[in-house]
């Protein structure tokens, strides 16, 4: 009698324990964010306060710092010494070029002689690198050594090469973090220069994400939520201070690149499943990179304050590793963005190929994704619905065809390492410097000897310059340095309109094919 | 080996002296702004750079190679020939043996177990953690050599880590190049440069290697 009646009081007591910890409201609620900074999830190990030295930033997760390639001569010599077709004059002669001080602009006429030979360093002097990585040797990529990592336990395993969190979790996977964690661009203490390349872009109006979480309990807790994930046609609105102004409204496009999954909440940490196929927007920096991330097994991870006002999160799964490559190195040019960011994408290549560690291919046994996570960070916005629900993601017309010429270069490097053909590289890229390097020869006493040894790829109908059909416009352009010949007296025009304010990214006015704002 | 357009291409260096200086700013306009032209025009479609007919190495004739099991995920493997081309192609001949052996057998990576001797001169490969990692490193893919010279019956030994110059070319009748390999599964271990990637070396010798003869 006595036990029951304390059972009984002990059954009341947790019910009026549930009872006060129970949300103070049961109704449906809604937070939006619209996310201002978006980028791989790499943990900087080195100290802030690092003096560079010969090393840049060693710390716990590169013991000798940031990879560096093509910083200098030295690098650049040994990188193109090991194609053994190469003499000794043409080794020497890129790395430290004859007669530079007599051309007007030697740094650049250095760099864009650098992109030209670095761009051929395959087992035959004709097969174009950055296209055809698989054909080039290893140059080699220092990888992350700390054992701690952000990220989720993607396949359910705890492995002896697994990272653990910074809160002790442990299996954590994210495999794109050791291959590229070191490589210069990408790590940072906030300052990783492709990071905030990136950040600044998004933020400037290249593309906007936006998260949704809705739920009909509290929203600082609710077993049964949603989160929406997906791109938004709406410009980030900035605050007078250029940072991301809160509580603006963004549409969310229920597009190629949207998400919704089902989420629990604890104290504003909102865990959701892990799905099939996570689409979200890419990382990007230029139009040509823009589309859907499409994270194998993904999930997402995302921590809300307690005032709504921030959230901050991470957002993972298994990447195909051929796409991160191709994003990473196509923007622009394999060379152009290796030699001025000193990362070497044929190092990158090896490195994701040896850490891939998911979506096994049936077909060939290998393994063709890698496990990566991205860092959010948002600011609070209201996330709507657009009008018509069947709203595409926006097209910017201008850069469309760069689009193209981006995927069919994606392409033809995927179809390469696939079959081990070696692939031309398709038209509308400046890959390996295509007429650029030409043009900057200009007064430098070796430019024969270069233009003579140094192999490039040709296209049909370039002009005498060496510019391909689709530089042509590029070349004439006032803005692009090509001076007539004959300058004409500037015609009475109207005047120019101002500027657009937030133009984005040298790429022209974004132009909203399907949706007028 | 691409388009006639590229074999027809003659670099018109004579004219390049006396272009303008605003083309320099066009590089660095480049640089650090829009990567290619604003494309007025559609780009042509991409030239087939020849067949694609994926690439296979002749099968040797017999005797040529041979992999005898050593231990439970080891092999001896050996390459035979009379007519010799040079050092690298022979020892690249090993290695890509070494990388389809390595997944036939459904294993990811091989390492190499290199034969050292006293007296040796060159000294052994070290792993270092903390350095650059590598799918493959040619330069660590030392085999060991025996040759005979012509009209002396006696093999010869070489080893690469001896300091002994390679013996003369043109006197080789027979050669015979050895490695002792392990394979492994799963993720390799790229701190290790005595580690090869296997598919990673299938793919770069593909097309650079015929078995010798």
């Amino acid at each position: 009698m006595i036990l029951q009646k304390r059972l009984m009081v002990c059954a009341s007591a947790i019910g009026l324990i549930a009872g006060a910890t129970a949300p103070a409201s049961a109704a449906p609620w809604v937070r939006g964010y619209v996310v201002g900074q978006y980028e791989y999830a790499f943990r900087y190990g080195g100290r802030p306060d690092f003096a560079r030295g010969a090393e840049i930033e060693p710390g716990v997760d590169c013991k000798h710092g940031a990879s560096v390639h093509f910083a200098n001569d030295t690098q650049t010599k040994i990188a193109i010494a090991r194609q053994k077709y190469r003499s000794q004059k043409e080794i020497d002669w890129v790395a430290k070029p004859p007669g530079l001080d007599e051309v007007r602009a030697p740094v650049l006429t250095r760099f864009w002689l650098w992109v030209r030979a670095v761009s051929y360093r395959g087992y035959k002097r004709d097969i174009e690198t950055y296209v055809n990585p698989w054909a080039a040797e290893d140059p080699g990529q220092p990888q992350v050594t700390s054992r701690i990592g952000d990220g989720f336990n993607l396949d359910g395993k705890i492995k002896p090469t697994d990272f653990v969190s910074p809160d002790g979790e442990r299996g954590v996977d994210n495999n794109l973090y050791r291959a590229w964690g070191c490589d210069a661009p990408w790590r940072g203490n906030g300052n990783a220069t492709l990071a905030l390349r990136a950040n600044d872009k998004m933020q400037d109006g290249l593309y906007t994400m936006v998260v949704r979480v809705s739920g009909n309990k509290d929203p600082m807790n609710d077993d049964n939520a949603t989160l929406e994930i997906g791109y938004s046609p709406d410009k980030i609105v900035k605050d007078a201070r250029g940072s991301v102004a809160v509580d603006y409204s963004y549409r969310i496009l229920q597009s190629a690149q949207y998400t919704r999954l089902k989420a629990r909440i604890r104290n504003g940490v909102v865990e959701t499943e892990q799905v099939e196929h996570l689409h979200s927007p890419r990382i990007a920096w230029f139009y040509d990179q823009t589309g859907d991330a499409n994270f194998s097994k993904g999930k997402v991870r995302l921590n809300m304050s307690a005032d709504g006002l921030t959230a901050t999160g991470l957002l993972g799964g298994y990447r195909d590793w051929r796409e991160l490559y191709a994003e990473n190195t196509f923007a622009q040019n394999g060379g152009e963005q290796g030699v001025r960011e000193h990362e070497d994408h044929v190092a990158l290549y090896y490195a994701l190929r040896r850490n891939a560690d998911g979506m096994v291919n049936p077909r060939t046994g290998r393994n063709d994704g890698i496990s990566s996570v991205y860092r959010i960070k948002a600011a609070s916005a209201y996330v709507v619905d657009p009008e018509n629900l069947a709203m595409e993601v926006p097209k910017l017309v201008r850069d469309e065809e760069r689009m193209q010429s981006f995927q069919a270069i994606k392409a033809a490097t995927i179809k390469g390492a696939e079959n081990r053909v070696p692939q031309l590289v398709p038209p509308g890229t400046m890959e390996f410097g295509v007429g650029a390097t030409e043009g900057l020869m200009n007064g430098l006493p070796s430019a024969d000897f270069f233009m003579s040894t140094l192999y490039r790829q040709h296209y049909a109908n370039e002009d005498e310059d060496g510019y391909p059909p689709w530089m042509q416009e590029y070349k004439k352009h006032p803005e692009g340095g090509f001076q007539p010949k004959k300058p004409k007296k500037p015609a009475a025009t109207p005047a120019q309109e101002p500027k657009k304010p937030q133009n984005q990214v040298q790429n022209g006015d974004r132009v909203v094919a399907d949706a007028k704002r | 080996m691409f388009s006639d357009v590229n074999k027809d291409f003659k670099a018109k260096t004579g004219d390049l002296m006396k272009r303008g200086i605003a083309i320099t700013l066009l590089g660095a306009t480049m640089l650090l702004a829009a990567p290619f032209a604003s494309l007025a025009q559609a780009p042509a479609p991409p030239t087939e750079p020849g067949p694609q007919t994926p690439p296979m190495v002749a099968p040797a004739k017999p005797g040529v190679f041979t992999a005898t099991k050593k231990g439970p995920t080891g092999y001896h493997l050996v390459v035979t020939g009379h007519s010799f081309t040079s050092r690298d192609a022979i020892e690249h001949y090993l290695a890509y043996r070494a990388a389809t052996l390595t997944q036939e057998q459904k294993n990811s990576w091989f390492t190499l177990t290199e034969t050292h001797a006293k007296g040796d001169t060159v000294p052994a490969s070290k792993p270092d953690p903390a350095g650059l990692r590598y799918s493959f490193r040619m330069a660590y893919w030392r085999p060991m050599w025996r040759t005979k010279s012509a009209g002396s019956p006696a093999w010869k030994s070489w080893s690469p880590f001896s300091g002994a110059a390679f013996p003369d070319a043109k006197s080789i009748s027979d050669y015979e190049v050895s490695a002792d390999i392990v394979m492994h599964k799963g993720n390799m271990n790229d701190a290790d440069p005595l580690a090869f990637e296997a598919g990673a070396v299938d793919d770069w010798l593909v097309n650079q290697v015929s078995p010798p003869t």
